[in-house]
């Protein structure tokens, strides 16, 4: 089980041209692996999380998934602020075919919300909010967890937790913190100007992403 | 491959959307209308109020005709109303649902059956509810409940093809959307709610049956009281307008998929 890049060129329509995000991309991804992709701002970072979600097609190419893949965590995906925690969450158990009352157990073990889990979503701090989506992505169990960058868990108990519940399954990571990274990832790409390059080595791709 | 594995891939995919649009329908229920259950009510009292409003109007205004006004104009409109909603919701529905696409499973006509199902319930229990009052006040019954059965599911598909193409119009172009509430307003007296395609002139009748929803309403009338007047219509004509609209719209949604831009 595994994630495959197979020359994939990606491109998106600008005011004059065409604003190439990869060009040619190679690469493999297995299952249980830990990798950070690492860019700096405006280099196509969250072009390339959509596609790795599956939810943007290439332009050309191929990518072959034979893993499951969550939703970029970070983003709110659909999230509806009128609803519950506990709404929000039997709602994505019921979309991925998961054990409703199971979700929502694992969901209130993990988010420390409390008597929060039973408010609508517009009641809660910006940081409820992400330990919320970060809960329901753990608990719906992918063999890869996809995150866009602002994983704004820090070293909290819930981040730690976070990390230690991670360790598990694998992760690829999109960042523009080499910090980041290094703390959680084994091997590292570097996206820069349309060249996504994978290196197995997580040094020498951080040494590298620094002299950019 | 060899058939049985394509129908076991093919089963698979139809319990995957079976799931995804339930989920869906319980989401949109529950954001519809909030922390409130009055808004569950609010559901089925919003068309009952208008067909029962617009039905007893024409009860005190109109002559005595052969067929009682009141049944005459409130189940109509219980029929124009699945129109109405599905269409004037329809512009709405992709800016208002995208952030759902992040699943990858979530399709944009998923998004639309979703809402069209509610949609297609709460007029339906209307229409038994006002049908049985009708029976209880005065004990008249349907000649045929299937026809108006049929009536009303013509309605939702002829609505749901017709609100595929609209929304991928309105979010190429944002005005598209607004013109849309004109639009479902100046159809509303040439739609086929307020007459019979028999007491029109024979001119009049031929510009009329252009018009799909005429033909629909000329069925529902017929499934009323079919024995006491001349139904006319082509069901082949109403079939080719779904036909035609789904095959548009469902294009039209692809290429939308394409064009939206996930944040």
């Amino acid at each position: 089980m595994s994630l495959e890049l197979i020359n994939v060129y990606k491109s998106y329509p600008m005011i004059s041209g065409r604003k190439v995000v990869l060009s040619g991309a190679n690469g493999h991804i297995s299952r249980g692996e830990k990798i950070g992709i690492l860019g700096r701002n405006g280099s196509g970072k969250s072009t390339l999380v959509r596609m790795f979600a599956g939810v943007e097609a290439p332009t050309k190419g191929r990518i072959k998934c034979s893993m499951s893949i969550s939703w970029p965590i970070g983003v709110s995906a659909g999230v509806k602020p009128t609803l519950t925690g506990e709404e929000n969450a039997r709602f994505i158990a019921r979309l991925y075919g998961r054990n409703e009352k199971r979700t929502v157990e694992f969901v209130e073990s993990f988010a420390e919300l409390e008597e929060y889990l039973r408010m609508p979503i517009m009641t809660y701090s910006s940081g409820m909010r992400s330990r919320l989506s970060l809960s329901i992505s753990l608990a719906v169990d992918f063999d890869c967890y996809l995150v866009d960058e602002a994983l704004a868990v820090g070293d909290t108990r819930f981040g730690r937790a976070f990390a230690e519940r991670i360790e598990r399954s694998g992760l690829i990571l999109v960042s523009h913190s080499p910090a980041l990274v290094r703390r959680l990832c084994t091997r590292a790409a570097v996206l820069d100007q349309g060249n996504l390059t994978f290196y197995d080595d997580l040094d020498e791709a951080l040494a590298t992403y620094n002299a950019l | 491959m060899n058939l049985r594995a394509e129908l076991a891939i093919i089963g698979r995919g139809a319990r995957m959307q079976q799931r995804v649009i339930g989920a869906l329908i319980i989401r949109e229920l529950g954001g519809r209308f909030g922390r409130y259950y009055f808004g569950y009510v609010w559901l089925f009292i919003e068309p009952m109020l208008l067909g029962a409003a617009i039905g007893l109007l024409h009860y005190w205004r109109d002559r005595p005709t052969a067929f009682g006004p009141f049944e005459f104009f409130a189940i109509g409109y219980i029929l124009f109303f699945v129109f109405r909603g599905i269409l004037n919701r329809a512009p709405s529905a992709i800016p208002g649902n995208q952030a759902l696409l992040y699943h990858r499973h979530v399709t944009l006509p998923d998004i639309f059956f979703a809402r069209h199902i509610i949609e297609c319930i709460a007029c339906a229990g209307v229409l038994i509810l006002m049908l049985f009052g009708l029976y209880v006040v005065d004990g008249s019954i349907p000649e045929s409940p299937i026809k108006i059965a049929a009536a009303m599911a013509l309605m939702a598909l002829l609505s749901q093809g017709l609100a595929f193409l609209w929304a991928s119009m309105s979010y190429a172009v944002d005005v598209a959307g607004r013109f849309l509430q004109a639009i479902t307003f100046l159809i509303l007296p040439i739609g086929g709610l307020f007459f019979l395609v028999e007491w029109l002139p024979v001119w009049a009748q031929e510009i009329m049956l252009w018009i799909p929803t005429v033909h629909i309403f000329e069925l529902l009338r017929d499934g009323q009281f079919g024995s006491r007047f001349r139904a006319i219509y082509d069901l082949y004509y109403v079939a080719g307008w779904i036909v035609v609209t789904h095959l548009l719209g469902l294009a039209a949604l692809r290429i939308t998929r394409q064009r939206i831009g996930l944040e």
